[in-house]
């Protein structure tokens, strides 16, 4: 009797033996929580590059998709004789220098997708800090390329625009407060999805002549709850639009938003 | 007076604070361990009154006592363990309220209607079970048993609803809807509009089925340790015909379960795009390695019983000889699941391997590949159960030469769409081959069901070859039990660390963030250990309320060894 207790014992413990040996054998990753990163005005190449790479491996899932070779293009390696990204990056687009490129990559990705790739990728811009965006520019830049990201690239620190972190309401907002209706519209990747005089994004509903279609109640309602209403012929992107708009600007770029957009007739 | 009560109120409710630590292992770890181990409970006695109310209708309809006995042992096993899942949800709401007390808040603010609910139907559900089990020998015949099996369908209902209100708690944590923000007043938030998630019935399909297999391993590892320790022939006997139920149980309901995987990561994808690469190719990726080799486990182990099985059946010796290429097949699709494809890599590391991909096994690790190794292991598990079945009987139907024709054909034709899909899908985008995997699936399905149809017709008035020799089995098949009930058990706490996980450092995805000192979500090595850690507190919990139960009473094994009959005992 004891003999098989132990007999038995013995096969369920080595098995659960055999499971945590083999898991704790694999590259261990864990998910961090995202950390706000402070990058002054006289950060150096070498604190960018560092915190890009951090971002880029870690928090921004980038490896996820870039470095498979299948989902979208290398960038840390050769991709098909163009050499790395930062090599290649400033002939992707006529007329764009590597970091306008990238940046592009990363706020608007569907201006411009690889030959050969789907338009999967999200907006970055909407996920990551702005310190972060440049931090990962710099890195990209620093692959095979020269690293010309500097801290006035990179807007003032918006504790309450944090991507990932809700904000508090009567925070300091996007772009450092800005009333400006056109930096908020830059700060909040607006443009990413949705098209204003001829440039923008197309998966969302042009905002060009927006008064037309909606007051100002309307458009405030449509910015604090984004599933509110959904417009016609962009039923399929309901609920792309990131519900945290409400919590990341203050009131009074709220107002100037939305005061901005209602006069657009 | 109204306001300054309002005022100390919310005075009050603003001094909760928003974590407190638990000795030791810290909070994290103490939740973690009493959700993981109430979940296995609670799978267990969820799962075993779906087969014992099946077992025990097979019974009525074939008038044959020993399904019946059977049903009631598997009853019998309920009852310790349901006292056992109630203390454990128990000790795992404490340890939400008093460890995380302004998320609990937060979600019985939402949810307090559907939690009082869940109670009361749990109240209901318990003293159904307790009338099911005591009353199985007071209503034992005539309409009385068809009350009695009323009651156990009952017991099954009030179950499943009990299931899906705690499901709905955690796919609202994973999905909210997406007009909940972090400013919303959770008091506002509709109920019904909380529960009806876009992951709630994937998730509440997925948990039916699963608990299905686990209810089938853990019983079956249950008879493999009573066949064991058995002092009679006539026991070794029964619990060796109750762990082959067990198991075919539980590879059964194993074979669909991936179907319903399937949907639920689709609806995640269509719920939030970076949750699903979280899941699939972010930093939980080498997770479905893992997962590969579990499940290959599975697959190699399940069919090494069967196999094993085939050793007490009078006739089957003639299928031996296709044993080795039934192994080759399982080996060579295990090895490819198993092929990593879409890893985190860095730099180092791509550097290492001279690109994205290994220069050889990258082709093995796309999911054309994948889906059609998985595929050919479901038709090579078939057909080993199905070499089982046909082991001991010669078909005297007319047509058996034609059915067998026609069941080879569709084995072919089914492993041909298959392979076609699969090796198509390296020629198209991604889009179209993510379709492909559909037809490979429909074809496999459509294999199995209509080959059982033509077995089961084929079957009739079968030529029997001799009865089965129940307890005819050498110790090892039983130990393979064993192995299958902790790889099934890992497997579901492995899984549900994924689904967890995925939220990342959310309580409640984007509304709700973790602030506390363990928002990092781990790494698979720390996760792998807190898994085994519940695995094994839940197999020796697990066993001391098996000898608890055997204590109360003696087994209900068949005084006789079955006797042998025209037809095979399956």
């Amino acid at each position: 009797m004891w003999g098989t207790n132990l007999r038995v014992l013995g096969v369920v413990l080595g098995t659960l033996l055999v499971y945590t040996l083999i898991a704790n054998k694999i590259p261990q990753v864990q998910s961090e929580v995202p950390q706000a990163l402070a990058l002054g005005a006289n950060v150096t190449p070498e604190q960018l590059v560092a915190a890009g790479d951090k971002v880029f491996n870690g928090i921004g899932g980038c490896t996820t998709c870039h470095g498979l070779g299948t989902r979208a293009p290398n960038l840390l390696t050769d991709e098909k004789g163009t050499g790395l990204i930062g090599v290649r990056c400033a002939q992707r687009e006529a007329g764009k220098s590597c970091k306008q490129y990238l940046f592009e990559s990363l706020d608007n990705p569907t201006a411009f997708v690889v030959p050969g790739y789907q338009p999967i990728m999200p907006v970055m811009s909407r996920q990551l800090s702005p310190q972060q965006i440049w931090a990962v520019i710099a890195f990209l830049e620093s692959q095979g390329g020269t690293v010309d990201v500097t801290g006035s690239d990179i807007p003032a620190p918006t504790p309450g625009a944090s991507p990932g972190s809700p904000g508090s309401p009567g925070s300091a907002g996007f772009a450092g407060g800005s009333t400006d209706p056109q930096a908020i519209m830059n700060a909040a990747g607006c443009l990413g999805c949705h098209k204003l005089n001829g440039a923008g994004g197309a998966i969302a509903p042009d905002l060009t002549h927006v008064g037309t279609r909606r007051n100002a109640e309307s458009l405030r309602r449509k910015i604090l709850d984004p599933t509110s209403s959904v417009a016609k012929g962009f039923e399929r992107f309901a609920g792309v639009m990131p519900k945290t708009f409400g919590t990341m600007m203050n009131a009074s770029q709220l107002e100037a938003l939305v005061q901005f957009l209602a006069a657009h007739k | 007076m109204t306001d300054h009560v309002l005022l100390l109120l919310q005075q009050a409710a603003d001094s909760i604070p928003a974590y407190r630590e638990f000795p030791v292992i810290g909070s994290r770890s103490a939740v973690w361990i009493t959700a993981e181990v109430h979940l296995m409970f609670a799978a267990f006695v969820l799962g075993v009154p779906m087969f014992a109310v099946v077992t025990e209708a097979i019974g009525i309809f074939n008038k044959d006592e020993r399904y019946d006995r059977l049903a009631k042992e598997f009853t019998r096993l309920l009852l310790v363990a349901y006292s056992a899942t109630a203390i454990w949800g128990a000790m795992l709401t404490i340890g939400l309220f008093t460890l995380y007390p302004r998320f609990s808040q937060y979600m019985a603010s939402v949810f307090s209607p559907s939690m009082w609910l869940y109670v009361g139907l749990f109240l209901f559900e318990s003293f159904t079970l307790y009338l099911y089990y005591y009353g199985w020998d007071r209503w034992k015949k005539g309409r009385s048993k068809w009350v009695h099996w009323g009651l156990g369908v009952q017991l099954n209902v009030f179950g499943t609803i009990v299931m899906f209100i705690a499901n709905s708690w955690l796919t609202f944590m994973m999905s909210p809807p997406r007009d909940v923000t972090p400013t919303t007043d959770p008091t506002t938030i509709k109920l019904w509009h909380a529960i009806a998630t876009a992951t709630w019935m994937p998730i509440n399909i997925h948990r039916l089925i699963a608990n299905v297999v686990f209810g089938g391993a853990v019983v079956a590892a249950y008879a493999s340790y009573r066949f064991l320790s058995a002092k009679t022939d006539e026991e070794r006997a029964h619990y060796d015909w109750m762990g082959y139920v067990g198991n075919f149980i539980a590879m059964s309901a194993l074979i669909v379960l991936p179907f319903a995987g399937y949907w639920l990561g689709r609806e995640v994808y269509q719920y939030d795009q970076s949750m699903g690469i979280t899941m699939m190719g972010g930093f939980m990726s080498w997770l479905w390695v893992i997962q590969a080799f579990l499940i290959a486990v599975l697959f190699l182990t399940g069919n090494y019983y069967l196999w094993l099985g085939m050793q007490r059946i009078p006739g089957a010796e003639r299928f031996r000889p296709y044993t080795k290429w039934l192994l080759g097949i399982l080996v060579l699709g295990a090895i490819v699941w198993g092929t990593p494809h879409t890893m985190i890599a860095d730099t180092k590391e791509l550097a290492a391997m001279g690109g994205s991909h290994h220069p050889f096994l990258g082709a093995l690790g796309v999911m054309s590949a994948k889906n059609t190794a998985v595929n050919l292991m479901i038709l090579t598990t078939f057909l080993s159960f199905l070499l089982y079945r046909r082991a001991n009987t010669r078909p005297v139907v007319p047509w058996a030469r034609t059915g067998t024709i026609v069941q080879g054909v569709m084995f072919a034709v089914a492993a041909a769409v298959v392979l076609f899909f699969g090796i198509r899908g390296y020629f198209v985008e991604a889009i179209v081959r993510i379709g492909f995997s559909v037809y490979q699936v429909l074809a496999v399905l459509t294999c199995i069901v209509f080959v059982t149809v033509i077995d089961i017709l084929m079957a009739r008035g079968a030529q029997s070859l001799g009865a089965i020799q129940w307890g005819k089995m050498p110790p090892r098949s039983q130990y393979a039990l064993f192995v299958l009930a902790v790889t099934f058990t890992w497997l579901m706490g492995l899984m549900g660390f994924a689904r967890s996980g995925i939220r990342q450092y959310w309580h409640v995805w984007q509304v709700m963030q973790d602030t506390s000192r363990y928002a990092a979500t781990p790494a698979l090595g720390y996760a792998a250990k807190m898994i085994s850690t519940c695995v094994l507190i839940f197999l020796l919990l697990v066993g001391f309320v098996f000898w608890l139960g055997g204590l109360a009473e003696k087994s209900t094994f068949v005084e006789a060894a079955p006797k042998e009959r025209d037809h095979v005992g399956h």
